[in-house]
């Protein structure tokens, strides 16, 4: 991948703050057109914080947020519609709607978005829980399926929209081992299947050593590190090596300890 | 004295931070209605919506009416077995349904039972973060899920209103006959001799106002949660107890501008 | 399709989430076979909601009165001035939304009284007298029951349904303390004390606001208007009897309520929402029963 292409994500400089505490301070990032990123660190840190204000779920205190090269952060929320359609998300709770069942949940996007009527919606919803594997489970409600289950239908769902980018908030976290590694499978064939660049935040190391292509690691509201997992692997900074070895002993703060 | 001041202030601060929040969403509800053809109300959540509150509160709405109604004509029968003019029975009972208790009581239970279900169907989806994710489908909460919510409760308390005043003049026949010992037609021609279409009307008028304020004290209470489970009952409790006021204070207007 | 009972003829019967839209296009075409087989479910699992939820407030009140048995006779565990607190709690929650309410209801029913006596006769010199006795064996205790439904009802039920979806409930029990003595008995004493108090400042709120409108809009005199003589013992008893009703009911279907919450904040909102219903339906209903009664009772008395 060249250097020197424009980015398609990009943070620069983003503070933010609750409650006057400061979470992000001068956070700049730039993620490339197909490339899965993981953004990493401790709970707390502030992963989840920095891709909620991709969509405008939070809004920056300071600094730019750039999407293809033009400004994102200052858009009115009636403005981010369009945005949020090219920039989809997946939440940790993956927050499927509890009133319908798990087909309308992947209709929805198609009957709002793509001008489909319900019936030919659910249809092409049914294409998109086939890709998941979940077709099955079709008609069940979202209370009367797994979590990873639960997980890979709000993927179908974000990805029903045909996004460029997929934002992924702790996506193994809370799922069986198993459950977790199918997820980390759809990630990991997204740029070639959909065409489509994940920017995924986790603490799960496996994943970050089997399907990350670049990792930045985000301490103290900044990055600290940033390369593929081999250069973090081989970083001296001891940090990045006290994170990815999973250590309590070491110069890492942990709130509450 | 301090403190009384510092806690009158703060419940001062607090009632004017709802009553803003309350005028922004009917405003926001406003322009969204406008400008419809912008995204017009989702007619799959707008039918569900008008069927699950329809199915939920007829059945306890015609029963208030009912008891509302023989509520009234014990409380007429009351002061005509004095005047020893049964006939008056019905003009007391229907008067007193038509205008004001049966609009309050059922806007009431209507507070109760949908207006509070609306509450905490939101206000659950708020904390389990579903408006969030809504928002990241691109599609805007206010115009999906509110704006259908707000439309099918109005429109369906004027048709419980109607409803109920035709149950609650039944009612009032009913325990007009069996407690008061007034025949049916007696009553029957109490009422039409007695009752004019603009004291049906009057009542109706009001359950569209209420209808209203229930509809948007219970969105603005369910979206603006706070803090998980006790969040919810406690965000139950305040839509049901502004829409009590909101209903009572509107009640006092509407009698005088439209008597 | 699932069957699904409704809990809308309970009033505040728990039952399943009835959030949900059914997979109607989803499941196959049913036959007239299964539509009958499936009305015959939901009108089996109907009567057990009807069923399920009087025997539940059934139990409930029995557990209240052995609960306030015992601790008459100091069997039971609880906090010292548990009453009390309880009874300011209640008071500050809502002694300004009752005289708010009943206020502007009081002026808004002489109003609507004055109005039509003066098309029809003109004589509003009864007024007053008329409206005094009214409140004082209906009015003032039925609206003030019916707003503490509102404020209190949901009010415990939110509070005992969060403690209980949180195994709050399940640590009291297991540290040996009932629930029921622990937190239900202090709330249904001091609620039938403050549903009394509040029913008779409510009413005394009602009364002078109607006057002020009468006054104002009808040029009623005020010493035409707040004439009390008429008023007799059994006015008063009525009002009474009614109120306290009123106190136990409300706390008592709201602990039930509570006490009966499943899953986390859905079913916390849900034992809220069925407070709400259930309290101000039971005071309805409890209405309608003094009134038919006090009207056979006293002929001609009232």
């Amino acid at each position: 991948m060249s250097e020197r292409e424009a980015p398609l994500l990009e943070f620069r400089d983003v503070d933010k703050a609750f409650d006057g505490k400061p979470v992000l301070s001068s956070m700049s990032l730039s993620v490339r057109r197909h490339e899965r990123l993981f953004l990493v660190g401790t709970s707390g840190v502030g992963k989840s914080v920095a891709i909620r204000l991709l969509i405008g779920l939070l809004r920056v205190d300071a600094g730019e947020l750039r999407f293809h090269g033009a400004r994102i952060d200052e858009l009115s929320e009636a403005a981010l519609l369009p945005l949020r359609r090219k920039i989809g998300m997946v939440f940790q709770h993956s927050t499927l709607f509890d009133s319908m069942t798990v087909l309308d949940n992947v209709a929805l996007p198609l009957r709002k978005h793509g001008g489909l009527g319900l019936a030919a919606a659910r249809v092409a919803a049914r294409e998109r829980l086939a890709a998941v594997r979940m077709e099955q489970h079709a008609a069940r409600m979202p209370a009367e399926i797994s979590d990873g289950m639960r997980k890979r239908v709000a993927i179908a769902r974000t990805l029903a929209m045909r996004p460029e980018v997929v934002l992924f908030d702790e996506p193994t976290t809370g799922l069986d081992p198993v459950s977790a590694r199918h997820v980390d499978a759809l990630i990991a064939e997204l740029p070639a299947t959909a065409g489509v660049t994940a920017l995924v935040v986790s603490h799960d190391l496996i994943s970050i050593r089997t399907v990350a292509d670049r990792v930045a690691l985000l301490y103290r509201g900044r990055i600290h590190a940033l390369g593929t997992p081999a250069e973090l692997a081989a970083s001296p900074d001891p940090v990045v090596a006290q994170f990815l070895a999973g250590r309590s002993q070491g110069p890492m703060d942990t709130p509450g300890f | 004295m301090t403190a009384l001041v510092t806690s009158l202030g703060r419940s001062v601060l607090a009632l004017g931070r709802e009553l803003g929040g309350l005028i922004l969403l009917g405003a926001r509800l406003l322009h969204a209605l406008v400008t419809w053809r912008r995204g017009a109300p989702d007619a799959r959540e707008l039918w569900s919506a008008l069927h699950r509150m329809g199915n939920r509160s007829v059945p306890i709405v015609l029963a208030t009416a009912l008891f509302a109604g023989g509520l009234m004509a014990i409380q007429a029968g009351t002061f005509v077995k004095k005047l020893g003019a049964t006939g008056l029975a019905g003009w007391g009972a229907g008067y007193a349904v038509l205008r004001e208790i049966g609009p309050i009581l059922i806007g009431l239970m209507f507070s109760g039972r949908v207006g509070a279900n609306t509450t905490a169907e939101l206000a659950t989806m708020t904390v389990t973060e579903q408006l969030d994710g809504l928002r990241a489908l691109a599609i805007d909460p206010l115009r999906y899920l509110i704006l259908p919510r707000v439309l099918a409760m109005t429109f369906m308390l004027v048709v419980l209103t109607v409803l109920g005043d035709l149950v609650a003049l039944v009612g009032s026949s009913i325990v007009g006959y069996t407690v008061l010992g007034i025949e049916w037609s007696t009553m029957y021609f109490s009422f039409a001799d007695n009752l004019a279409p603009a004291d049906f009307l009057h009542g109706v008028t009001k359950s569209v106002a209420f209808g209203g304020a229930i509809a948007l004290s219970s969105c603005h209470f369910g979206i603006s949660v706070r803090g998980g489970a006790a969040g919810v009952g406690r965000a139950v409790n305040a839509s049901v107890v502004s829409s009590a006021v909101a209903i009572v204070v509107l009640d006092f207007f509407l009698t005088y501008v439209t008597a | 399709m699932m069957p699904q009972a409704d809990p809308s003829s309970a009033p505040g019967a728990p039952g399943p989430p009835d959030s949900r839209d059914p997979p109607g296009a989803l499941s196959p075409r049913p036959t007239l076979l299964g539509r009958l087989r499936e009305a015959v479910i939901a009108v089996g699992a109907l009567t057990l909601a009807a069923l399920r939820w009087p025997a539940q407030l059934a139990a409930v009140l029995a557990d209240t009165a052995g609960g306030v048995v015992r601790r008459v006779t100091g069997r039971s565990r609880h906090r010292r001035g548990d009453v009390l607190v309880q009874l300011h709690l209640l008071g500050n929650r809502s002694l300004g939304f009752v005289l708010i309410t009943l206020g502007f209801l009081g002026m808004v029913m002489a109003y609507q009284a004055c109005l039509q006596l003066s098309r029809i006769t003109g004589d509003t010199s009864q007024i007053g007298q008329q409206f005094l006795r009214l409140v004082t064996s209906d009015l003032a205790a039925t609206l003030t029951g019916l707003m503490l439904a509102t404020r209190v009802g949901a009010g415990i039920a939110a509070e005992l349904g969060s403690m209980k979806v949180t195994e709050q409930l399940d640590a009291l029990r297991m540290s040996g303390v009932l629930p029921i003595d622990y937190l239900v008995v202090p709330r249904v004493l001091a609620s039938m004390v403050m549903t009394v108090v509040l029913s008779v400042l409510g009413g005394l709120a009602m009364f002078a606001a109607a006057g002020l409108t009468a006054k104002l809009s009808f040029q009623v005199n005020p010493t035409v208007f707040f004439d009390a003589s008429s008023v007799t013992f059994t006015h008063l008893a009525v009002g009474l009897v009614k109120a306290l009703s009123y106190g136990v009911a409300v706390p008592v279907v709201a602990a039930a309520c509570g006490l009966t919450a499943r899953g986390s904040s859905e079913g916390v909102g849900h034992a809220t929402t069925s407070a709400v219903i259930g309290g101000s339906f039971a005071v309805l209903t409890l209405d309608l029963i003094w009134s038919i009664a006090a009207y056979l009772a006293f002929p001609g008395r009232l």
